[in-house]
This record gives C-alpha cells, sequence and structure tokens, in this order.
C-alpha cells in the first residue's frame, strides 16, 4: 500500500498526506482541542474588539470561566499559559485589578491545603503494618490482604474497646478502687493462697489471675470511689454497654461505606478486565522492589479475572454433580451435628467430673476449651474435601465454605455458653438456697433445712442436685455429698451440709461469682484458641514448609508438587477464625474488662505470626478470587457474630441476679438497676419524673409506632429508588445504543468528508474540462435535469432510467455527468452540511470534532458540499471518487466512447450496488458484533464468485465494443489486484474466481488508457488509505471486506461511464434525502429493478436473485449501520 | 523522578508529554510541566483519562487497537517468563476487555469510551499521580 500511494498521482498523494497530518494532528493531539482553542480565541479576540457594554461584560464572564477551568483541558502548557495570559489581560483591562483581600484569602486557601495534604502524609506514616500488608497483596493478591486489612481493622475496633474499658472501668478500679487484699473480695481466700501461684492454677486462671482486674469478680461494689466520687458501678454497666454500641456503629458504618462503594461501580455496569488493565498502575510506586511486585499483582489479578471468565464457560454434568452436592450437604450436617453433640458431650463430662472428682487433672479442667479448638480447627479442612465434591464455581465454593464454617463456630459457642449458662443458673440456685440457709438461723435445725431442700427439690431438681455437691466440693474439698444429690437426702447430711456451710460462710462468696466463672471461661477458651493458631500455623504451615523444601531432593517424589506440597492460605476459614475470636471478645467482655486488652496482644501477634508465615512457607492460593475486599461479606458475617454473641450476655445480664458477694453489682436485683438507682438517686427530682414519663407507656408506644413508620417509609423510598435506579439504567443502555449508531454515522461521515474533498478540486476541473471537451444535446440536459428536480426518490429512479434509454443510442453520454456534479453539490449542501454538522456536534461532540471543523473548514470553503452521512452506501462513497477520477482523466480518450457501453455498463452498475447491498446485508444478519464478522470472511468469498460471473456476461454482450485493448498493463493491474485479494481474502474459492474476471475486463476494455487504467487504480488505493488512515477506530479485516468489494468499481472507470457516476450520484441523493435506512434500501430496489428491465436482460437473473435476500434482509438495520462503514 | 524510573510506562510517558520536533522524546521544562500537572492532585480525572489514553496508545493512531492493548498488557506485565500471560490468556483478556469497553463495537477502544470505563473505576484518579 505505500508503495502504491508511493508512486502516486502528485495531486492525489499531496491530498493524501495533507489529510493525514491534519488527522494526526486532529487525532491525537488535540482531541478535544480545535474547538476550544480556536473558537474561545476567536471570540475572545473579536469581542475584545467590541465596545458594547454587555459584551464586555459577557467577554470577562468568559475569559474568567477559562482561567477557572483552564485546568480542565488537556492543552500542552505553552497553550495553556498563552491562553491565560490573554484571558487574564482582558479581565484586567476591562475590570481592573482583583481587590487585594480575595488574594489574601486565596493565599491562605492554599497554605491551609497545603497543610493538610501534609498531615495526611504524615499520618498514612503511620498506619500499622501498611508495608506489610502491601507488600503480601502483591504477592497473594488482594484476596489474602483482605484478611489481614480486616485483621488489622479488627485490631483497630480492639483498640478503641481496650481503651474504653481501660479508661473508665479498670483504671478507677486500679487507683480508686480499695487495694488488692483490703476486702474479703479482694483477697484469696485462705485455703487456696498455698496453691495461688501455682502453674496449674494460673493456668486455670484461679489464685491471683481470679482476684485481679482481670473479672468482674474484683471491683468494687461502693458507690463511688475516689476522691471524686467516680460511679464505678454504674461506669461498668454503661462501658459494657456502650462496647456492644460502638461495635454495632463502626460496624454499620463500615458497611454502608463499602456499600456506598460498591454501589459507585453498579453490579451490572462492570469493568473489570478494564479496569484491571487500564487502572491497574498505581503511579506512585517509585520503588524498583514495590513496582515489581505491584507487576506481579496485576498479573495476579488479570489471571484472577482470566480464571473467572474461564470458570464460567465450564459446563458440567448435572445429575452427578447434583447427586454429589446432596451427598456433600448430608455429610456437612453431619459433621455439624457431631461437632455440636461433641461439645455438649464434654462440657457434661467436665461437669460430671468436677462433681464426682476431688482434684482434677490438667487435662480434664481444660478438657473443654481444648476439645472446641480442635473441633473449629479440624472441621473446616474437612468442610473443604466434602466442598471439592460439590463442583461449584469457585467463588460459590467460597461462600459455601465460609457459611458452614460460621455455622460450625456458631454452634459451637453456643452450645458452649448454653453449658455455661447452664452452670450459672444452677450456681445461682445453690447461692439462693444459700442464702436462704444464711438467712435461716443457725439455731434452725436439721429437719427445717432437709424439709427446705426437700421442698426445693421438686421444683430445682436437677439444678440442686448437681449444684449442691458441686458447690460444696469446691469450698471445702471435704464432703462428697453424693447422696444429697438423689432424693434420700438425709438429715444427717443436710446437717453435715449445713455445718460445712457454716464453716465456710465467709468464704463462700467469692467462689460463688458466676460471672467471674464466665469470664474465667471465655478467657481460657481465648487463651487457648490463640495456643493451637499458633500451633496449626507452625506444625501445618512452617514445618510442612520446611519439610517439603529440604526433603524433596532425598525423596522418592517430588514433595513441592505432589502429596504434602506447601500449605495454602485459605483465606475463608481464616477470616471466620477472627470474626469467631472477636465473637468471643464480645461475650466475655462483660465479665472480663480486660479480654479487649488481651485480643489487642492476640491480633498483634497473629498478625505478625501469620504474615510471617504466609510470606515464608505458604503459596498463593492457586485460584486467587477477589473474595470480597471492599464487598460487606466478611462484615455481614461479623455483625451477625455480634448480635448473636450479644445475645447471652444482654440474657445473662437481665435473667440472672447478679452474685452476692462480688463485682460492682452486688446487693442489686438486677444488673441494670444501677441505672435507674442513680437516676433516682442522683440526678434532680425533675429529672426523674421526666424519666418516669417518658418510660411510661404513654410515651413507648407511640415512639414505637413512629418508629415504625419511620421503617415504612424509608423501605417504600427505598424501592422506588431503586425503581428509579432501574429505569436510568435502562435509559442509560438505551442511550448507549444510540450512540453507537451516532459513532457509525459520525465515522461514515469522516470518511465523506474526505472523499468530499478529494473529489472537489477534481470535480470542477472535471466539470470544466468535460463542458469545453463536449457538446451536449438539449436531450440530455433535459433529462439531467428530470434527475435532480425529483423530490421523491422512486421517481427519480424512474427519471434516470429513463434517461438512460434515450441516452444508450447517442454518444453523448457524458452529459449527465457534467450536470450531476454541480447540481448535487448545489442541491445537497444546505441540509446536508447542516445536519450532518449538527449531528456530529451534538452527539459526538467530543469525539474528533476537530475533523469536522478543519475539513469542513478548509477543505469545503469554496462551496458548502460537505458529504452527506450515507449510513449504508460508504461502498458507493468510496467508489464515487473513483469513478470521477476515472472520468476526468478519461475524458480526452473517451470521446469516442459509444452507447453500448453504457448499455453493458449501466446494469452493471446498477447489480454492483445490489451485490453490495446483499453483502452488507449479509453480513449485517449474520455479524452481530465485529468479533463475529471477522470469521466470516468466506462470505464475501462467496460474493465475489458473483460478481465474475456478471462481469462475464457483459463481456459476452459487450465484446465488440471499439476500446483498443491493452492487455499487458491492465492484465498487471489486474493480477495486482488479484494477489492484493488472495492476500486478503482467506477463501482460496474467490481467487479462482476472480482470476477470470480481470481477463474479461482487459479484452473489454482495452482503451489504451493503461495509465489511465493504472492511475485509477491508485487512486483507488490512495482513497482507500485515506480511508485506513482516519478511520483507525474500524479493525483492519473491516478493511479487507471492503477491498473485496473494490475491484469491481475500479474495473468501471475504466469503461468510462458517465452514466453510472450519475446513477451513483442520483442513489446517493436519495439516500441523503431519506433519513430511513430502510427506505433507502429499498430505493435502491426499484431503482435496480428498473434499470434491469430496461437494459440488462441478461442480469435481471442475477439481480433477481439479489434482490430477493435484499429484502429480506431489510430488518437488520444497526447491524447494518455498522457494516456500512466498511 | 524515581516514579518514572519504576514505571513501566516511562517511555510513553517521556513520549507522550514531549514536544520536542526531532523526536527523541526529550522534555522541555514545559513539557515536564505540562506532565507533572498532569499527574497532580488537582487536575480532573477527564485530563488524567485523557493522559491515560494517549500513554495507552502505543501507535499513537487515536484508538486503542488490539496491538496496543497487547503492549500495554506486556508493558504491566514485565519480562518475566512466568509473569508473562500466555497467548491464550492474551487472546482472552483481549477479547474481554474489548466486550466490555467497545461499545460501538468496531474491535478498538476510541477515547470516549476509554474515558467512559475509567471514570467508572473507583481508584483511577488516585493511582493516576505522581507526588514529588
Amino acid at each position: 500500500m505505500a508503495a502504491v500511494t508511493g508512486s502516486a498521482a502528485v495531486k492525489t498523494a499531496k491530498s493524501c498526506k495533507k489529510y493525514r497530518t491534519v488527522k494526526r494532528h486532529a487525532g491525537i493531539y488535540t482531541y478535544q482541542e480545535p474547538p476550544h482553542s480556536n473558537s474561545d480565541e476567536d471570540i475572545s479576540e473579536e469581542k475584545a474588539e467590541s465596545h458594547d457594554p454587555e459584551q464586555i461584560f459577557q467577554n470577562i464572564q468568559y475569559q474568567k470561566e477559562i482561567i477557572s477551568n483552564i485546568r480542565c483541558r488537556p492543552w500542552p502548557m505553552r497553550q495553556k499559559l498563552r491562553a491565560l495570559r490573554q484571558a487574564k489581560e482582558i479581565v484586567l483591562k476591562y475590570e481592573g485589578r482583583l481587590t487585594r483581600t480575595r488574594g489574601y484569602q486565596a493565599a491562605g486557601a492554599e497554605l491551609w491545603r497545603k497543610f493538610i495534604r501534609l498531615a495526611y502524609n504524615f499520618v498514612v506514616i503511620f498506619i500499622p503494618w501498611e508495608m506489610r500488608i502491601k507488600k503480601i497483596e502483591s504477592h497473594f493478591g488482594s484476596g489474602v490482604a483482605s484478611y489481614f486489612i480486616f485483621l488489622r481493622w479488627l485490631f483497630g475496633i480492639n483498640i478503641v474497646l481496650t481503651i474504653m474499658t481501660g479508661a473508665f472501668v479498670v483504671l478507677p478500679e486500679l487507683l480508686a478502687g480499695a487495694a488488692f487484699g483490703t476486702t474479703d473480695r479482694k483477697t484469696i481466700p485462705e485455703e487456696h493462697v498455698a496453691s495461688a501461684q501455682d502453674l496449674d492454677t494460673i493456668w486455670s486462671l484461679g489464685g491471683y489471675l481470679q482476684y485481679s482486674v482481670l473479672f468482674y469478680g474484683y471491683y468494687g461494689r461502693d458507690r463511688k470511689i475516689g476522691k471524686a466520687g467516680y460511679r464505678l458501678p454504674l461506669a461498668y454497666f454503661l462501658v459494657g454497654m456502650a462496647v456492644f454500641a460502638y461495635s454495632f456503629i463502626i460496624l454499620l458504618k463500615k458497611m454502608a461505606k463499602n456499600s456506598r462503594m460498591s454501589l459507585a461501580s453498579a453490579s451490572d455496569e462492570n469493568y473489570t478486565f478494564c479496569w484491571r488493565l487500564f487502572c491497574a498502575w498505581d503511579y506512585l510506586i517509585g520503588n524498583p522492589e514495590a513496582a515489581e511486585s505491584k507487576a506481579a499483582a496485576i498479573v495476579n489479578s488479570i489471571r484472577e479475572a482470566i480464571l473467572e471468565e474461564q470458570e464460567k464457560k465450564k459446563s458440567k454434568n448435572l445429575a452427578v454433580t447434583i447427586s454429589l452436592r446432596i451427598i456433600a450437604n448430608i455429610l456437612v450436617l453431619l459433621s455439624l451435628a457431631g461437632s455440636i453433640y461433641i461439645i455438649y458431650f464434654v462440657v457434661d463430662r467436665s461437669q460430671k467430673l468436677e462433681r464426682t472428682k476431688k482434684e482434677l487433672t490438667l487435662w480434664e479442667k481444660n478438657e473443654v476449651s481444648v476439645v472446641v479448638s480442635l473441633i473449629t480447627m479440624i472441621a473446616p479442612s474437612a468442610f473443604e474435601l466434602v466442598a471439592a465434591l460439590e463442583m461449584y464455581h469457585p467463588r460459590t465454593t467460597l461462600r459455601f465454605q465460609l457459611a458452614r464454617v460460621l455455622v460450625l463456630y456458631l454452634g459451637n459457642l453456643y452450645s458452649l455458653i448454653i453449658a455455661l449458662l447452664d452452670k450459672v443458673d444452677s450456681m445461682s440456685v445453690t447461692l439462693s438456697g444459700h442464702l436462704l440457709f444464711q438467712d435461716s438461723d443457725v439455731n434452725h435445725n436439721a429437719t427445717n433445712f432437709a424439709t427446705y431442700s426437700t421442698t426445693k427439690t421438686p421444683s430445682k431438681e436437677d439444678n440442686l442436685s448437681t449444684t449442691i455437691p458441686d458447690v460444696h466440693i469446691k469450698r471445702n474439698g471435704i464432703v462428697t455429698l453424693e447422696e444429697s444429690r438423689s432424693q434420700g437426702m438425709t438429715v444427717s447430711d443436710s446437717l453435715v451440709n449445713r455445718t460445712v456451710s457454716l464453716n465456710s460462710n465467709s468464704q463462700n462468696p467469692q467462689d460463688q461469682c458466676w460471672e467471674t466463672y464466665v469470664g474465667q471461661e471465655m478467657l481460657k477458651l481465648s487463651i487457648i484458641d490463640m495456643i493451637f493458631t499458633v500451633a496449626s500455623i507452625l506444625l501445618i504451615d512452617f514445618f510442612r514448609g520446611l519439610c517439603v523444601r529440604y526433603l524433596s531432593d532425598c525423596w522418592c517424589w517430588d514433595l513441592e508438587s505432589k502429596f504434602p506440597e506447601y500449605g495454602e492460605f485459605k483465606i475463608a476459614e481464616n477470616v471466620l477464625h477472627l470474626v469467631y475470636n472477636q465473637g468471643m471478645i464480645w461475650m466475655g467482655a462483660f465479665f472480663s474488662p480486660c479480654l479487649p486488652a488481651f485480643n489487642v496482644l492476640k491480633l498483634i501477634g497473629l498478625m505478625y505470626l501469620r504474615s510471617w508465615a504466609v510470606l515464608t512457607c505458604n503459596v498463593p492460593h492457586q485460584q486467587v478470587f477477589r473474595a470480597s475486599r471492599s464487598n460487606n461479606f466478611y462484615l455481614a458475617m461479623l455483625l451477625f457474630m455480634l448480635f448473636l454473641c450479644m445475645l447471652p450476655t444482654i440474657f445473662a445480664i437481665a435473667r440472672y441476679k447478679p452474685s452476692l458477694s462480688c463485682g460492682p453489682f452486688s446487693g442489686q436485683e438486677k444488673i441494670y438497676d444501677i441505672v435507674s438507682e442513680t437516676i433516682k438517686s442522683d440526678f434532680p427530682t425533675w429529672f426523674n419524673t421526666v424519666i418516669t414519663y417518658i418510660s411510661s407507656p404513654v410515651v413507648v408506644l407511640p415512639a414505637l409506632l413512629l418508629l415504625f413508620m419511620l421503617i415504612y417509609y424509608l423501605q417504600s423510598i427505598a424501592r422506588s429508588l431503586k425503581f428509579t435506579n432501574n429505569q436510568l439504567r435502562m435509559k442509560i443502555q438505551t442511550e448507549r445504543t444510540e450512540d453507537k449508531k451516532k459513532v457509525v454515522q459520525m465515522a461514515v461521515a469522516r470518511i465523506q468528508n474526505l472523499d468530499g474533498n478529494d473529489k472537489r478540486p477534481e470535480q470542477e476541473t472535471d466539470i470544466s474540462q468535460e463542458s469545453s471537451a463536449w457538446s451536449s444535446t438539449p436531450r440530455k440536459n433535459g433529462s439531467v435535469l428530470n434527475f435532480e428536480s425529483p423530490v421523491t426518490k422512486g421517481t427519480r429512479i424512474q427519471t434516470i432510467s429513463q434517461s438512460v434509454p434515450q441516452t444508450v443510442p447517442s454518444t453523448d453520454v457524458a452529459r449527465p455527468i457534467n450536470a450531476t456534479p454541480t447540481t448535487s453539490t448545489s442541491l445537497t449542501p444546505a441540509p446536508s452540511a447542516s445536519s450532518v454538522q449538527k449531528a456530529r456536534n451534538d452527539h459526538i461532540a467530543n469525539r474528533y470534532p476537530s475533523i469536522v471543523h478543519k475539513s469542513a473548514s478548509e477543505l469545503c470553503k469554496t462551496k458548502p458540499y460537505t458529504p452527506v452521512t450515507f449510513r449504508k452506501h460508504t461502498e458507493d462513497v468510496h467508489s464515487e471518487p473513483l469513478f470521477r477520477k476515472g472520468i476526468r482523466q478519461v475524458n480526452p480518450d473517451a470521446l469516442g466512447a459509444e452507447a453500448p457501453v453504457f448499455v453493458g455498463c449501466r446494469p452493471y452498475a446498477t447489480r454492483y450496488f445490489l451485490v453490495n447491498e446483499n453483502e452488507t446485508r449479509k453480513k449485517s444478519l449474520r455479524s452481530t458484533s465485529r468479533l463475529q464478522r471477522h470469521f466470516r470472511k468466506e462470505e464475501p468469498g462467496g460474493i465475489i464468485e458473483l460478481y465474475p460471473r456478471n462481469i462475464r456476461r457483459y463481456v459476452v454482450r459487450t465484446p465488440h465494443q471499439m476500446y483498443s485493448p491493452h492487455p499487458s498493463e491492465d492484465e498487471e493491474n489486474e493480477e495486482e489486484l488479484g494477489r492484493e485479494f488472495t492476500n486478503r481474502s482467506h477463501c482460496p474459492r474467490s481467487l479462482s474466481d476472480l482470476r477470470p474476471a480481470p481477463r474479461f475486463y482487459i479484452g473489454e476494455h482495452g482503451d489504451g488508457h493503461i495509465l489511465m487504467s493504472k492511475d485509477l487504480a491508485r487512486v483507488h488505493y490512495k482513497s482507500w488509505d485515506d480511508g485506513f488512515e482516519l478511520d483507525l477506530d474500524r479493525p483492519p479485516y473491516a478493511y479487507k471486506k471492503v477491498h473485496l468489494n473494490y475491484p469491481e468499481p475500479r474495473v468501471k472507470p475504466k469503461s468510462k461511464q458517465k452514466l453510472e457516476q450519475s446513477l451513483t450520484e442520483s442513489d446517493s441523493v436519495s439516500i441523503e434525502s431519506s433519513s430511513d435506512p430502510q427506505n433507502s434500501g429499498n430505493d435502491q430496489y426499484i431503482q435496480v429493478i428498473h434499470s434491469k428491465e430496461k437494459y440488462a436482460k441478461p442480469g435481471t437473473k442475477l439481480s433477481k436473485k439479489k434482490t430477493k435476500p435484499s429484502v429480506d434482509l431489510n430488518m437488520s438495520e444497526p447491524n447494518e449501520l455498522v457494516c456500512s462503514n466498511v | 523522578v524515581p516514579m518514572l524510573q519504576a514505571n513501566p510506562f516511562q517511555h510513553r510517558i517521556c513520549h507522550v508529554f514531549s514536544t520536542s520536533d526531532d523526536g527523541d522524546d526529550s522534555m522541555s521544562f514545559e513539557d515536564f510541566l505540562d506532565m507533572l500537572s498532569v499527574f497532580s492532585d488537582s487536575a480532573t480525572s477527564d485530563i488524567k483519562s485523557h493522559y491515560a489514553f494517549r500513554i495507552f496508545d502505543f501507535d499513537d493512531d487515536g484508538t486503542l487497537d488490539k496491538k496496543d492493548l497487547e503492549k500495554l498488557v506486556n508493558c504491566l506485565t514485565g519480562q518475566g517468563e512466568e509473569s508473562r500471560l500466555s497467548s491464550a490468556e492474551m487472546e482472552q483478556l483481549i477479547q474481554n476487555i474489548l466486550e466490555e469497553s467497545d461499545i460501538d463495537k468496531d474491535g478498538t477502544i476510541n477515547l470516549s469510551e476509554f474515558q467512559h470505563v475509567v471514570s467508572r473505576s473507583p481508584d483511577f484518579a488516585s493511582s493516576f499521580k505522581i507526588v514529588l
């Protein structure tokens, strides 16, 4: 192609170059610029000249606008500066200096912004573990990183919780509260002092730990402590509630933020791939290592996306998978039930053991926590195995896995907490019994007590039976009251009981602190969980990694790729583990104020350990999925957990009486009484009355109702918003299709612009030449006029066809052409130009308007002939220049041309149209998208087959024409083309079919215009090239197709058909005038048929054949539009 | 500027912002200023996406076609053997990208299509910047 352009005629080459440069400038450097800059500056200068105050004012406004948004324009700096300077000058000139104060204000604002940015940069340094997480992210993808980000976020929450409890509860107690050992509740019972420092005791959180700020029981019940009168019990209660409240608020806030972010990228407006590619690089990266890891991350994420896409396409065997899934679910359910049963069993057993055995071994004491932790560790792996059966999409698998593990964890926690509460229940009952016992005088006789206990037993049989002995054992470790459990509670037993309890009267209460007990259990669970986590990381990940790494050399199979492999980082389980862990904290925080603090430490340790383990001994998950970085999945789980963990705590607070002898609420009926008590005693009476009013049903009920109404209202609003949202989305979609059409339209228009520019000078010369050379017969003129004037296409076409027969006999066929260019220019310009430009400006304002402007302004100055937007007939458009050129150059020689030529070629021309139509239609029909069309190259080939046939017929008819043959040159030309063809078309058939065609031409049109034909070919290519350069939107293959079409038009010029040109012209005119593509198509039919009837008898068959499909194909408009580009 | 050193598109960036006539991609002070203003915080996302488009448009033809995309991916993935995408992956990737962003289905991405896509990205504007 380059060669062709190189050897092209000077004129065309020049014009071509011009366009190209224009294009380059326009297309690349100044997409949006020219309209702005040119018009802006022009206008501004213009306006600067004017002296009308109104205009001056407007101008100033305008310039100010420029100054303010000059930043938003993608101009080079020099231009910006120039524009800015100019604008400022003008503003200054007309408005005078800006006031000083505004300048100061602006400077201040600037300074403030800088300061903010500096502060922000400073803060970023302190985001903990940022580098670590980034590093992990770059190696393991966003999924793994999301775990760590989640962990960091939890860490933040726990910090706040710790500060809350530490500042308002723990510190005041430590500073102002009664010191350790001053009161009963703060001293270790004597008989325990000896063992208080045993590792065993400490391990089970007894001894000193039990009597420390760690647990509820240590806190004093004095209403005010210290000199300032700090109300510790109230603070304790409020902080306990605030922990939950804060967690809820922060969670919901985070979720709302996330959902807002995810809303920004609405679900179906999803450009995953594009974003991953176009927005992947972080231009802030300045460190080569970071760049490397970023590149790794990008590759990872792209692979992720590709994999996902592939996963979508996988098809599966339904029956098998369904059965497998059923089996898998049954297995999961079984294992869930099993784990719950095991926990229940273990708790039960431990209680029995406590009852029956005096001294418990280490194992027996920690049995429950160990078993729970073990289950939480093992079960997820089992679930994963099961999930492999199901063959879900990996993301679905992940979801299922998470859901199952969550259920498992919840089951564990709940069975544990229920067991604990069971125990608490029994404790409190014992306590009440004990209280009664205390209340009753020492001289209460045994029978009395016995009756009491017997009366009690029927109602609270289980509790009593389980707890009384239990308590007693614990208390003194002397008496085992196995018998008392059974109904046969003898007097002697009860006596013993009584004496025992009397003896240990002073010590009793401390042991009875159920809150401390729950706190202890939770803390114990947390600790053991931590130990297990560490152990599993070390064992499963680290040692496995070590083994695999160093033993693989001396092993019989490849350890790294086969069985043990390296551990994978399982995001789902780890995240859930975090959630579970946090759940434990929430559950226990009320009873053990230091639990959040402990959790902070735990999370820090976990962070370092995990990140180390991930980086050293884990491999990236083979199928990395963006589980849920920004979406709310983790958070929703956490929220769920929070709610469920809050329930038991709240239940315990509301349901159970606080322990009598320990804790800040001892002596009160309910824990929350502290609030009402405070209100009663410490607030003024009016406040009290207000509170009573507020809490009365009169206020509460309406408030509730109001709340419900609000909820309903908001919900309905949300629903309507959703509805409008959907509508808007639909609108966008239709807009988009519209947009598509417009883009096509514009592209076509652009081509035409070029062609028009191409044509313009030549046509003019054409006309002059022709007019000078040829004499026109009046008849012709008449016909020509006929042809131009008609309003409707049908009539026009008919006139054309009529005029043609007339012309046939006469030799001066060139006349119509003479007329047509001028007429067409005169006729078309106004509407077409305006409409085209308008359309472009309206719809595609920011798409290369430069071309429109430049080409229109520069090239079409003399005549407003802007090529009309043919939607369908770009081919025609392409061919037009050819004909013209051909005509121009042929003119001198063509004088002798005879009518038969026209006869022969006219039908040909019409057929050409037909063929084109057909082709486009076929293409359009079958190719709904570009990509598809790509594979349909055979199609054009098939069509090409048709061409030769047509041509052959003509040849048969027209051989006697008097064109002097020019075999060699033409041949070459043709064969060149043919070669081109072969290169471009993938269908060998087309090649073989094509070859004959050129030969015919040669025989036909031996005009002796070798040069001409060559020129034509070149011209053709040239314009072609132009098209190519200008329409880069189009894929190369589109061009190929165009090429296939081309040989025909190229041949035509040789036969010098002015008529043909006129036809094309008229055709185009008709199309122009018809806005509806379908209409135009029909018009063409009419035209074709007419012409055929009159002239081409041999051609009728073919044309008929062709017309049919084309009629059928009428319906596919949008696609046609796309195709018509070609 | 260290950020440019590490950037896989450093040559493209130089090329895009260079206005020198001899085509050696050298930058005058104004060009440099230009570049920094584009990469600054206060540049609008429109400008950013405009220049991003030009940076990604390797053959300077005003559209992103398949070859541009391929080059872009290769730039991003770097030279490593294992990091490079296989041809099948590349094919799929490009096809998907075109599917998503090529509104007029002409097989290439033009500026407005590009801006449409990029403007919806949550983190484009925040990552397309250089801070000295």
